[in-house]
Parts: C-alpha cells; structure tokens; sequence
C-alpha cells in the first residue's frame, strides 16, 4: 500500500514532463502565424492533402503585438509568418527572418513584375508578397448622416458622420492621421507626428474605440457603429453580405500595402515552408485565397480566375491609385511612431 | 516513553513535505519576482527587449510623466468605487441568504456564476450592452432613443461588479452565519432603535468579513486588464492594461516591469495595512 | 422591510444570471447579429462541433487542468502538512511567498512567469512556450490555494491523534495514510477542486505562458472576441456553463453521499 502511494505520487509530480517532451515537431507539420482571417480553409486543406501535412494556424490582428510576440521566443515556435510590409526590413535586419532560397520556390515567375521586386524588399530576397490591398473606410450607408470621403469624419468633430471605431494598426492609423495633414506616411517629421498624436488622442475620446480590421468590418455589418477604418478585403466580403456595406478610399489618400510571407530563421521545417509558399504561387491556388479573403492577388496569371477583378474596392482605377502611398520601412525613426502610438494608446 | 525525532528523521520529514512546495515557491514564485525587479531596472533595446545599462530611468518616467498618474488614479478610482457597488450590492444579499430557509440552494445559485468562466461573463455584457445589443432591443421598443453603453466606463464599472460580486457574497456570507443575533436583542433591549441596533450590534461583528470582502475584490479589481481591454473598447487604460501593452503592442519590457513593481508595491501596502488592522490572524483568514 | 430585502436579493440574484442567459438563449438564434428572435436553430451547435481545432483546445484545456490539479494538490498537500506539523527557520518567510500568488495582480503573476522561461530558454534553450509551461504556471498559483485550505483543515485537527499512532509504533508514512490524510480529506478534495476550477478558468495567466499549438478554451474565446462576437461562441459558452453547472450538481450529490461537512 504504502508503495504503491509513493510511486503513484512520484508518477503525479512527474506528470508534467511527459507534456514537456517537446513534441518533436512533427516532421510534417508547418506552423503558420498569419493575420486572422486571412486563409481560406479550403486552400489550407488542399495543401495538408497534397503533401500530408498538418498545418497549425495562429493569428493575431495586431502586427505591433505579433512582432512583440517573435520577440518573446514566438520566432521559435513558427515557420512562416505572413506580415505587413514595412516590417520586411526590421526583420531581416534581426536576422529573424530568412534569405529565401529561390531555387526552392520555382513558381516566383508567376509573380507579376509590379510585385516581383518591391521598394521593401528588393529582389524578394527576403519576402514572396501574398496578397495586397488598401486601407479605407467601411460605413454602413444607412446609417451615416453625410457623405463619406474624407478622413475628416474621425478627425473633424464639425464633419462627424456617426459613430465610427478607430484601427488598432498602428502605421495604418498613425498613417490616416498625417494624411488627413497632408503629410506622407513616411514622415519622420516630429512636429507633424506631435500634431498627428493630438488629433488622434481627440478622435478617440469621441471614438467607439479601437478594433482590430475584421472586428472593425464585423461591427459595421451588425450595424454596432456607423464608420470604421479597414481594410479593402474585408470591407469586400463585408459588402457581398448587406449591399448597404460599402468601402472608401478618403479623397487625402491612403495606403496600398502588401502582406508577405516570410520563413523564420528558427524554423525547424523551412522546407515544407517553401513548399507552401510555392504552392501558393500556383494560379489556382491565388485565385481561391482572393476569392476567398476578397484581396489583391500578386499572381497574374490568377486574375482571370478572380471575381473581383473588375470592382474599384479590391483593384482601384489608376487614378485612386495615385492617391495612395506604401508604407515605408521606417528604420531607427520608428521609435518616435511607436512614442507616439504609446501615448496614444495610453491615454 | 515516547522518542523524539532523530535530526535525520526531521531533516527526511521536512525534505518530503516542504521540500517540493518550498522548491516550487522558490523557483517560481520568488525567482520570477526577483527577475521583475532586476527588469524593470534595465533598459529597452531597439526592439523593446531586455538590455543594460541598469537604471531608475523606467520609475523615473513612470513618476514624472502625469500620464501615469492618471492611470494609477484612474485605476484607484474605478477599483474602489466598483468595490463599494459590489459592497452595496452583496451585503444585503448575504444577510439574506443567511435568514432564508433554503440558504443551501441560494448559497448554490450564487455559487454557479461564480464557477462560470469569467471570459463568458464579461463578453456578455458586451451582447448586452452594444449599440445593436439587448438592453436597446428592450430601451428602443419602449420608443426611447437608444443608448451608447459600449463601450464605456459604465460598462467597466457593470462588468467589475458583476464578475466580482459572487467573491465578495461567500466570504461575507461566512461572517454573517456567525452572528450572534442575540447581541441585536440585547441592544433593542437597551431602548436601541433598529438602525443604531444594526450600527453597534451587527455590523461590528461581520466588520472582519466585510474588510476581507472589501481587499479580495478592490485588490483584483485594480489589477484587471481584461475588462477594461473588452469593455472599454482600447479607451480606458487601467495600471493592467498599461502593463499588458508593454509587453504587447508598446514593445518595452523594462517599462512594463517597472509598473508591475509599482503595482505590486501597492497590493502590499494594501495588505500591509489590513494586516495592522486585523492581525496577522486576519491575514489567514482573508484566504 | 423584509419584503424590500427579499425583493432588492432576488433582483440581484436575477441580474446575475441575466448575461448567462442571454447567451445561452442567443445560442440558438438563427440570426448571426442583432438580437432580435428570428428563429430556432441549432446551426451554431453543429458548426462548434465541425471544428476540429475547438475540440483540441478543450482537450488542451483538460489537459493543463488535470495535470496541474493533480501535480499542486500532492505538493501542496505536503506544504501544509509540512508548515503545520514542523517548525523550522524559513517558515515565516515561505508563509509569506505562499501569500504571493493569491494576492498578486494575474498580469504581474503571468509576466514574471513569462520572463523566467525566457530567461531559461536563453540560457538553455529550453522550454518553448507550450503546454508544459501553463502547466508549470498554473500549479505556481494552485500551490498556494491548495495549501491554504488543506492547512486550514490541518489546523482544526488535534495532533494527538497522530503522536497517539506513533506511540504506537506506526512509521511517518503509516500514520500520514492512515490517520492523517483520512482526516483531511474533505480539505484536500476542495483544494483539489478549487485549484482545478482555477485552472480550467483561468486566462491572464494562460495568455503570456502559452505559445502556438498550445491554445486553451479562455485564450480561444478571447480570441473570437477580439475579432467580433459570433453565435458559435455563444454555442460554446453554453456548453461550458451546462458542464460547470452539471459538475457542480455532482459534486453536490457527492459531497452529501460522502457524508461530513
């Protein structure tokens, strides 16, 4: 009896080892760190079909906490992460990230020149783009009191139109803000940052608060508030739900930017990675992540295959185009947006 | 005649019972802690991560910047207030339970909420209280216009007592089963009126669990970041919230390690000056 | 005034329940915003349960919270025993640190689990995060409430019961299987059951320690939260507090079978 109890209670002390056996990666498994939403299920499962692999998924719908997460000792526990293009450089300036091994994904000749050798990353050396769109505001037309197209609807108390919700992107915000100043996303300016700082802690003491992009778009579909800044895609499938829905690109302009897929250095299966990524360079497969998601593909050999090809809100006309900006690398000065979002943030 | 322990059989004993729960204390209690210090006396590197030198700049900021002051208020503020609802609310309802025929099946129904996960209570206020929510559904078939409750400080002082409600009810309720009523009789004999019986005969008695009551839910209360994160919608920032940025979107370890400290310092002062109170024996009780 | 308590008891009672309710009723609506009725269905059921990855975090769940009920509860069991029955120099200190988990902030409690396995992992480049590490975390709290109520139990109890079984010859481990730990019992099965309800609830804490693939129910419903409410989580909140309620009933009708309070 008595050794029995002494070897039940060992066994029982050393339970939690057995967990800590680090599962051994399955040598099929890919772990992917994506913004949410933002793969269809179908494509997923396609690919854990083809090459008999599991892929687990993660999301966030904060790129400042997601980076804060590599950080942690998260850039361990991924293999590919797929995010903003501004923070392309931070990254493979840490080493966090890979240099990709070209000759492991043939399907980059499909990528479309524009997108081949962006200003972030050139040569892709670092990042295969996934998918591109832009960041404007979704309303609900219904429940507006004016028109919408200018930023001045968050930042203008005289030009409110309704409640409206802030993003909890950072550059993205920060970016609307200066814009609405007339200055460039990129700025590194700090009376125009100040400036864009007060703006941005007045509009959310009138603001419904900050939400993440699909929460953002889930809230005006349900009509909880009238405006919100978000992202093309979602406002996109937003619309194909309540035709009510729809998306704008304020006439001070906006950003167009692109989300990349990157392989961490850490990652324990950088070959199935690249096989994914490859994977998702097939036309097919990019026209049923857009068809799927409602954003830019960067795969032109796709663009038949797409539904939306033809609507402004996903593929705006040259001229809205030239309205918009790519967020830029900020270097050593994204410190002073990160002070300045802090205070924001913090208020 | 009975031996005592031999120094070996003393040292097996105390290695077999305290020996694992003293190491695990050590290892994750105190050395965590220590490492909060030693954090929050280091400096941000360009990627928010842990870097020398070592300095006081992070209390330095945190002191001088009234930003943060705000914050410390603004968290005192709703804590105690939150806890005074709580109070009101949960007093009355202990004596209540206390009285009642079916003390089991009431103590029981307050006993579920309080088992049920706290993520499901606190988003449903946000079912409730939302613009497309119930209580407009129920507000706006009355014809009246509907309201903005989501989010707002309302909703975090709702969502507060609403989750802490049940933690302060059972302490309480322990107290109040032990009245002795005839200390009541004896004031109403003495010519007391009701509310002076209550003042001087009742209320001292269930003091000690009304102070316990009191510090489990103020001190919770303070710390939380979840319910001002939900229901605040990103507006209200509490000492919680502040720290939580720090290690998510804000990216500075060091500064975050800084504000635990100071919130941790004001728990124990908190209890530090419950326990002058109450006596070390209130201490144990309070748990 | 009675009236008036019973009246101002029961609303309060009500408005407790009120949210639960709402939910669990908004479970079976058939629309996916709004809360306006606009049918019964039970789509949302059938969609939670579609999804594999729901069915994982609840074994995750289950997991961390078996393990680290089982693991705190011998360990704490031993503390108390050990704090009650023995005097020794470090007592009061480790008095103390027991205090520590209870009365600290979750936040505070999870980063400064979340900067020691960093640091180990810097050091030795291990753990990940994962569910070893909310397991390690979770008993780091459940410890100290395990061993506060069993050593209150212990307190009630006359020692001369167990000195009576030395007399009588029985070794330390006879006398603490047979005289002791029977004795107890009641205070170890609730430590038990307060430590797992902790776990299975707890999020804070989960939130800093955990890492991809180790998703727990609370870190998922927080999740869905955060990206906007929909009636399949009301689904799973439904079944969680059917659960809740149903091991609370059983642990009732146990408790009554089982005899002393």
């Amino acid at each position: 009896m008595k050794r029995f109890l002494t070897k039940t209670a060992a066994l029982v002390l050393l339970l939690p080892l057995l967990t800590a056996c680090p599962k051994q990666q399955a040598a099929q498994e890919l772990r992917i760190y994506n913004w949410s939403d933002y793969m269809p299920e179908e494509v997923i499962q396609d690919f854990e079909k083809r090459e008999n692999a599991k892929i687990v998924l993660d999301t966030y719908d904060d790129p400042e906490a997601m980076i804060s997460k590599l950080q942690a000792g998260g850039d361990s526990e991924y293999d590919l992460v797929i995010l903003s293009d501004y923070l392309v450089g931070q990254l493979a300036r840490r080493g966090t990230i890979l240099e990709l091994d070209k000759s492991k994904i043939p399907n980059l000749k499909n990528l479309d020149p524009n997108f081949a050798d962006p200003a972030y990353d050139p040569g892709s050396k670092h990042s295969v783009v996934y998918q591109w769109g832009t960041t404007g505001l979704a309303y609900r037309e219904d429940l507006v009191k004016g028109p919408v197209n200018s930023w001045a609807v968050l930042f203008d108390p005289a030009k409110s139109v309704g409640s409206f919700l802030l993003l909890t992107e950072m550059r993205e915000q920060v970016g609307a803000a200066l814009r609405y100043l007339g200055a460039s996303v990129n700025t590194t300016d700090p009376v125009l940052l100040e400036r864009a700082k007060q703006i941005l802690i007045e509009a959310k003491r009138r603001s419904q608060g900050f939400a993440g992009g699909t929460d953002a778009v889930q809230q005006v579909l349900s009509g909880n508030v009238a405006v919100a800044v978000a992202y093309s895609g979602d406002a996109f499938r937003a619309m194909e739900e309540n035709p009510k829905v729809k998306y704008v690109i304020p006439r001070e302009g906006g950003t167009l930017w692109t989300d990349a897929l990157t392989v961490l250095s850490k990652s324990k299966n950088a070959d199935l990675a690249y096989k994914f990524i490859n994977y998702l360079l097939e036309p097919e497969v990019a026209a049923k992540v857009s068809n799927g998601i409602g954003y830019g593909t960067p795969v032109a050999a796709a663009l038949p295959m797409i539904e939306a090809r033809d609507n402004p809100v996903i593929y705006p006309s040259a001229e809205v185009r030239s309205k918009l900006e790519f967020l830029g690398d900020l270097g050593p000065a994204a410190d002073l947006y990160n002070k300045v979002w802090a205070e924001v943030r913090a208020q | 005649m009975r031996e005592s322990a031999s120094p070996w059989q003393t040292l097996q004993r105390l290695l077999v019972t305290v020996g694992p729960g003293a190491f695990w204390l050590l290892v994750f209690v105190l050395v965590p802690s220590v490492l909060i210090l030693i954090a929050s006396l280091m400096s941000r590197g360009n990627f928010g991560q842990l870097v020398l030198p070592l300095g006081l700049h992070n209390y330095v900021r945190f002191f001088t910047e009234p930003l943060f002051w705000e914050i410390v208020g603004r968290s005192l503020w709703i804590g105690f207030w939150a806890t005074v609802l709580t109070v009101l609310l949960g007093y009355p309802l202990a004596f209540y339970i206390a009285g009642h025929r079916h003390k089991q099946v009431l103590l029981l129904l307050v006993i579920i909420p309080f088992f049920t996960n706290f993520l499901i209570r606190v988003y449903a206020w946000i079912v409730l209280l939302q613009r497309e929510g119930v209580v407009n559904a129920v507000i706006t078939a009355f014809g009246l216009p509907s309201a903005n409750l989501f989010p707002s400080t309302f909703a975090v002082y709702l969502a507060t007592v609403y989750t802490y409600l049940p933690f302060f009810v059972l302490p309480l309720y322990a107290a109040v089963e032990r009245i002795e009523w005839n200390q009541l009789e004896a004031a109403y004999d003495l010519g007391a009126s009701p509310v002076r019986g209550f003042w001087e005969a009742i209320l001292p008695q269930t003091l000690p669990g009304l102070l316990a009551g009191f510090l489990l839910t103020f001190i919770p209360a303070v710390g939380t970041f979840v319910i001002a994160d939900l229901l605040g919608g990103g507006k209200i920032t509490l000492i919680g919230n502040l720290i939580q940025q720090q290690f998510g979107a804000a990216q500075n370890w060091a500064f975050g390690a800084a504000v635990s400290m100071i919130l941790m310092s004001l728990v124990l002062l908190g209890l530090w000056l419950y326990a002058r109170a109450q006596g070390e024996k209130g201490l144990d009780e309070l748990v | 005034m009675k009236r008036l308590l019973a009246v101002y008891s029961w609303a309060i009672l009500a408005f407790l329940y009120l949210p639960i309710l709402v939910i669990v009723v908004l479970s079976f609506n058939k629309s996916r915003f709004g809360v306006s009725w606009t049918g019964f269905t039970l789509d949302w059921y059938a969609r939670l349960f579609a999804n594999e990855r729901v069915l994982e975090y609840l074994a995750n769940t289950l997991i961390v919270a078996v393990v680290s009920t089982a693991v705190s509860t011998v360990i704490g069991t031993l503390l108390a025993i050990g704090l009650v029955r023995y005097g020794f120099r470090l007592k009061r200190f480790l008095r103390y640190l027991l205090y520590v988990p209870v009365v600290v902030p979750d936040v505070v409690m999870g980063i400064s689990l979340l900067l020691l396995f960093d640091t180990v992992r810097d050091t030795i480049g291990w753990p990940r995060l994962s569910l070893f590490t909310i397991i390690l975390a979770h008993i780091s709290f459940q410890v100290a409430y395990v061993t506060l109520v069993v050593r209150a139990r212990l307190m009630l109890l006359d020692p001369a019961l167990e000195e009576a079984a030395r007399d009588l010859g029985a070794t330390d481990w006879r006398t603490f299987l047979e005289v002791t730990l029977p004795l107890i019992s009641p205070g170890v099965v609730s430590g038990a059951l307060l430590a797992f309800s902790l776990s299975l609830d707890d999020f804070v804490v989960t939130f800093f320690t955990s890492g991809s693939g180790s998703t727990t129910l609370p870190l998922y419903i927080y999740g869905k939260v955060k990206t906007g409410i929909t009636p399949d989580i009301h689904a799973l909140s439904t079944l969680m507090v059917g659960a809740t309620i149903l091991i609370l009933l059983l642990g009732l009708l146990f408790w009554r079978k089982g005899g002393t309070k």
